[in-house]
């Protein structure tokens, strides 16, 4: 036991180290195809279930390739005692990485911010006025980061919140694309995700038309720009349908 | 409406769902008497228990394992570290358990629940000592190099009985563990060798080859009871813990023999009757999991 002789030895993975920043592909050769023979402007496979944690209020699990979520959502219920008076709802986000989800153990924690990105694409699209003086919060565990996380998170969320019954507007589903060079690849991977030029992701309300959160990273030119916004808008409203024929699926179950 | 002692009374006329939730004490006491339970189990039974192998990808082995709606996964990582002096032909295993804030409403952010170091120190107590693993099969140049296996398990669903799932999880993941072959570099590191024949051709052997796999014996399996009043609940849920106060934990490795025996306390003080009627379920419940282990790592070679 590494307890028993004081502090735990350092260790090392012996995982052989990337080449650092090899790019994927110059802007000569045409023909590569991404790591995992998708076409540029194809998503993952995308896998929803809600009700996995039962524990919870409400919960769904996402399966997008390799990234794989766990988002349970509790309350609405008592806001912390130090909270000002509030007479709209409270929401709050969290979210975490496994000690394995990276491929070098425990460096899932670089992603502070993701929480409050989360809070952000959400807020917009829950009725915080019907549920007042409470809170609801949302708790995501990444369970395996495999690209293309936070847009995960953010789609598995807004499925989680109406599997626990609190009113919405519309499903929020996210989707990213990276910038290759000249070429725009859908919901990149890992691998992709590390040697990009740059990066747009959307969250929106596919069935009324609206944007909730758009961040925009790294090097765009204006027509590249436009192209991304919209292969991820259309992507969008199809992630929502996959994500209604969930819902509508655990509801039939129940029912019968 | 008077005292809780008047509730009898109330019982026909109220809701079930209100009834339990105001007065559990009388309702679980209710069950007791018929010898069922809410779930309509019998007291010494078992939820539903499936294991299976190899949930996670980027890792070296993982299982997920679920008793009832408890669910626990549990992954190995291997890394490379120098074996101390006083064991040099030794590896080493760390165990962590997790509970993070999505397994149960009483666990949040910032302020992680009180029960997971006790569980990491159980678990680490338990799986050390039962001598499932050899820690000299983890050894990979005699005081130079050997292997650090970190175990994490993560709750993802707390029910209750957390420490016979995160056991079952952490049996599976070692029983699913490959081991990397690796090789050693000129400036004395360990590195993972991708392809074995494409390496010898470039000179390098590999430190461990042929040993993949690590032996398992001893394996120790748990049951969990709950001690209440002159019953013995077998398995609890997360609601029946928290009524019923007083937990005992017998692990028994696969030949029967006692690991270890945990009873934290609790306002029930157990008689040797009660005891003893814990390892008889446990030993039962010991061929039942065997069973489930097996069944799940012999779905794995098929594949």
């Amino acid at each position: 036991m590494a307890s028993k002789h004081g502090a735990p030895p350092t260790t090392y993975s012996p995982s052989p180290t990337r080449k650092p920043h090899q790019p994927v592909f110059s802007d000569s050769d045409a023909d590569w195809v991404r790591p995992d023979g998708r076409g540029f402007h194809q998503c993952r496979p995308a896998f929803f279930r809600t009700a996995a944690v039962s524990a919870a209020s409400g919960s769904a699990y996402a399966e997008f390739g390799n990234t794989k979520v766990i988002v349970s959502v509790f309350g609405p219920r008592e806001s912390k005692k130090a909270m000002m008076y509030s007479d709209v709802g409270r929401l709050n986000c969290n979210v975490t990485y496994t000690t394995f989800a990276t491929p070098i153990r425990g460096q899932g924690s670089d992603h502070k911010e993701f929480s409050s990105m989360l809070h952000k694409a959400l807020e917009g699209a829950i009725m915080l006025e019907t549920f007042p003086k409470t809170t609801v919060d949302v708790f995501a565990l990444v369970l395996e980061s495999g690209g293309s996380d936070l847009p995960v998170v953010v789609s598995c969320a807004s499925l989680a919140l109406a599997d626990a019954g609190i009113m919405m507007y519309d499903l929020v589903a996210g989707v990213s694309v990276s910038c290759l060079g000249k070429n725009l690849v859908i919901d990149p991977i890992l691998e992709e995700e590390s040697c990009q030029d740059g990066s747009l992701m959307i969250t929106c309300m596919p069935s009324r038309y609206e944007v909730s959160q758009l961040t925009v990273t790294g090097e765009w030119s204006t027509g590249n720009l436009n192209e991304a916004m919209q292969l991820c808008l259309d992507a969008c409203s199809k992630l929502a349908k996959i994500m209604r024929s969930c819902l509508k699926e655990a509801a039939s179950a129940s029912h019968s | 409406m008077g005292l809780p002692s008047d509730s009898g009374d109330l019982s026909s006329e109220m809701d079930v769902d209100a009834y339990r939730r105001l007065f559990p004490t009388h309702f679980y006491e209710k069950h007791l008497s018929l010898s069922i339970r809410p779930d309509s189990r019998p007291l010494g039974k078992a939820r539903d228990t499936t294991l299976a192998l190899g949930a996670v990808g980027s890792v070296d082995g993982s299982a997920l394992a679920k008793i009832g709606s408890t669910t626990m996964l549990a992954a190995i990582k291997m890394e490379v570290m120098t074996p101390c002096t006083e064991s040099p032909n030794e590896g080493s295993i760390v165990i962590e358990f997790h509970m993070p804030p999505i397994c149960s409403p009483i666990v949040r952010p910032g302020r992680p629940a009180e029960a997971a170091p006790v569980l990491s120190k159980q678990l680490s107590d338990t799986i050390l000592s039962s001598g499932m693993i050899n820690l000299k099969e983890l050894c990979l140049i005699h005081g130079k190099a050997a292997w650090m296996a970190y175990l994490d398990i993560y709750c993802l669903d707390a029910d209750g009985a957390l420490f016979d799932a995160a056991l079952l999880s952490a049996i599976g993941a070692f029983s699913h563990l490959q081991i990397p072959t690796v090789s050693l570099t000129d400036n004395g590191k360990i590195v993972v060798l991708l392809d074995e024949d494409e390496s010898r051709k470039l000179g390098k052997e590999p430190v461990n080859s042929g040993k993949k796999k690590l032996t398992i014996n001893n394996i120790p399996f748990s049951l969990t009871c709950i001690l209440y009043k002159n019953y013995i609940l077998a398995d609890p849920t997360a609601e029946e813990e928290s009524i019923m106060e007083t937990l005992v934990t017998v692990v028994l490795d696969s030949s029967a023999r006692l690991v270890s025996f945990y009873k934290p306390g609790g306002p029930v003080l157990a008689y040797m009757s009660a005891i003893q009627d814990c390892v008889a379920l446990t030993r039962q419940r010991v061929k039942e999991l065997q069973k489930i282990l097996d069944e799940a790592v012999s779905g794995m070679e098929v594949d």
